[in-house]
């Protein structure tokens, strides 16, 4: 094995090449820059593959309408497939740099994508409510057993998490307000801080966040998969609506769990607090629930768990959504994935932001 | 020459409380074109994956080269990856890339050639593959399924291996692209002196462009040789399977 190895013999015009010719051969290539190869010369070429002819094809002739140099002294089986590249060397022309996009171009095709995006969404909620009414006639043809599996994943696989997040924000919150609260000797009004947050703001939006995260994520990933399998076609040659059979057993699934979610945390987040309320504040445990039952309104638990379907609905409209318009490549169930959760944290946080106007204006 | 290119002896294999393999041996010379066949759930794909060093066997050794598959160092491996190329049956392209990215991928990563003329190279495979130049820039989902073996046909043969593998190349083809494959595989075998070994279920394949089919039965090899050779084992499930083509009358092209 020797190392490939080319000169260009001005006298002659020929391109005298030697070695092996492999992809790695291009940096044995002289500098041949304005001179014109007449003669391709492989006397001493020991091997040759098409990586090595077309670099020696291209190097002789940059340009198709360069002349074919005449080849010689190559060995039999090198030549026919110098021939063959040269066969099937086409020259594409370099293809134009794709121009670049200015600020207000990005901004209006941003704007008409948040366009499309609404109108799809509000053309399936369309579609979803009429596949809605056709089923409800008909309790036989809901999917119960995907709807259990679905219940079983959404509500049953969270509360770990949830319990644990809301523990760990109840504690943080107690600890924050009673700092406060104990400035003025006003220690037991961290009860009233710490349920009025947690029931009506903290508890009902983190649990919705990391539903979002959690289970929105992976129905669009689920459903593009299924999407790029083709296993949605299949479902529709069988005579079955893909939205009767995989979205509504989800959509229910998830405005019965989160309710449930959003009571877990509650209980989980008063837990959190009761207990730095006792370390940090003196305020014993007995004392917590007693205060706790004097100024808990039914109110306050109601307004946070009536949040949590309304959320639920947007998380798993939104979810079911990006998973049916995934197109068919790896890349594009990930950027459908990714749109999923961001599209929920948005729709999240605005839709609490209405509830607190609305509350505030409404006087409850 | 000496050594084979493919050796594999005395290969075992067990899955999932199953004997697929057990005492298996066979070899594959330079230049040949080998196919390998076998009833369904016979261990074809299992052995396919062995071979170019997915799965391992629970006993035997693997060569190719003259160098072990599975006692290599990780260096050695990628060494030998280099020097063979894969056609997996549904092409497994990148589904992000395009074509040409999908061709030109492996000369990204294993050459130090720039990127323009790895490109260049890639359009060049996809010529030798058959592939309409508009091709190039398009996605692997927007390809029909032949032209997508084609692409991955293209990828396999990027860095110019002297083995290539095909897995069921031209299953779900139709047969005039299905021919049309197989002239373009034995075409590029020839001129580029490549050795192939295929599995395949498709007897037109078996009787138009291979040297030498090796037959899978019960975890072992049951026979190897020419079409014709083939047809004097007794064995009920190679009997089914060439009467199948001999009920359409036979026409043997051979080589």
């Amino acid at each position: 094995m020797t190392a490939a190895q080319a000169r260009f013999d001005e006298a002659q015009g020929a391109l005298i090449a030697s070695g092996v010719w492999h992809a790695e051969a291009a940096s044995a290539l002289p500098n041949l820059a304005g001179k014109a190869v007449r003669i391709l010369d492989g006397t001493g070429v020991t091997q040759l593959d098409t990586n090595g002819a077309w670099l020696l094809l291209a190097a002789a002739r940059p340009q198709a309408s360069d002349p074919m140099p005449e080849l010689r002294a190559f060995q039999p089986q090198h030549l026919a497939i110098l021939q063959l590249v040269a066969q099937h060397c086409r020259t594409t022309a370099a293809q134009a740099a794709p121009r670049r996009e200015g600020v207000f171009e990005l901004t209006g095709r941003g704007t008409l994508a948040m366009w499309g995006h609404l109108v799809g969404l509000l053309d399936f909620i369309g579609r979803l409510f009429i596949e809605l009414v056709l089923l409800l006639p008909r309790p036989g043809s809901w999917r119960w057993r995907e709807f259990a599996v679905q219940v079983s994943t959404v509500f049953v696989g969270a509360i770990p998490i949830v319990a644990g997040m809301l523990f760990l924000l109840g504690v943080v919150f107690a600890y924050l307000l009673g700092d406060q609260a104990r400035q003025y000797g006003a220690n037991i009004f961290v009860v009233d801080g710490l349920l009025m947050a947690i029931l009506r703001e903290i508890s009902p939006v983190i649990v919705a966040v990391l539903v979002a995260g959690r289970t929105g994520a992976a129905i669009t990933a689920q459903i593009g998969t299924m999407k790029v399998t083709e296993e949605i076609d299949a479902i529709t040659t069988l005579g079955l609506s893909p939205l009767a059979v995989l979205v509504i057993p989800r959509v229910v699934a998830l405005v019965l769990a989160l309710p449930l979610l959003v009571f877990i945390g509650d209980i989980a987040g008063l837990a959190g607090g009761m207990l730095v309320a006792k370390e940090q504040l003196d305020i014993s445990y007995s004392m917590f629930m007693d205060r706790l039952a004097d100024v808990i309104l039914l109110k306050t638990l109601l307004v946070g768990l009536g949040k949590a379907p309304v959320f639920a609905i947007f998380i798993a409209l939104i979810a079911c959504r990006m998973g049916l318009s995934v197109t068919r490549d790896a890349r594009s169930v990930g950027a459908h994935t990714t749109s999923t959760v961001v599209q929920s944290l948005v729709a999240i946080i605005i839709l609490n932001a209405i509830f607190a106007v609305t509350f505030v204006k409404l006087e409850i | 020459m000496a050594e084979p290119v493919i050796d594999v002896r005395d290969v075992s294999t067990t899955l999932g409380g199953h004997s697929i393999h057990h005492n298996l041996n066979l070899s594959v010379e330079r230049g040949e074109v080998v196919a390998l066949i076998g009833g369904s759930g016979t261990g074809k794909s299992v052995l396919l994956r062995e071979i170019i060093g997915l799965l391992k066997p629970q006993a035997g050794r693997i060569e190719l080269f003259g160098q072990s598959v599975w006692d290599s160092t990780p260096e050695q491996m990628n060494g030998l990856r280099q020097r063979f190329g894969v056609l997996f049956q549904d092409g497994a392209l990148f589904s992000s890339l395009t074509v040409e990215d999908n061709v030109a991928t492996p000369l990204f990563e294993h050459t130090d050639l720039p990127h323009a003329t790895c490109r260049q190279l890639a359009r060049l495979k996809l010529a030798l593959a058959g592939l309409p130049a508009d091709a190039a820039k398009k996605r692997p989902s927007e390809l029909s399924g032949g032209m997508r073996k084609r692409v991955a046909l293209a990828r396999a043969l990027a860095l110019d291996p002297e083995l290539l593998f095909l897995d069921e190349p031209t299953s779900g083809l139709d047969p005039i692209s299905a021919r049309a494959f197989d002239t373009l595989i034995r075409l590029l075998a020839d001129s580029l002196g490549l050795t192939v070994f295929l599995v395949t279920h498709d007897l037109d394949t078996l009787f138009s462009i291979i040297d030498r089919v090796i037959v899978l039965s019960n975890g072992h090899v049951l026979g190897s040789g020419t079409v014709a050779e083939l047809k004097h084992i007794d064995d009920p499930w190679l009997a089914e399977y060439f009467a199948a083509r001999a009920s359409e009358g036979e026409t043997v092209h051979g080589n």
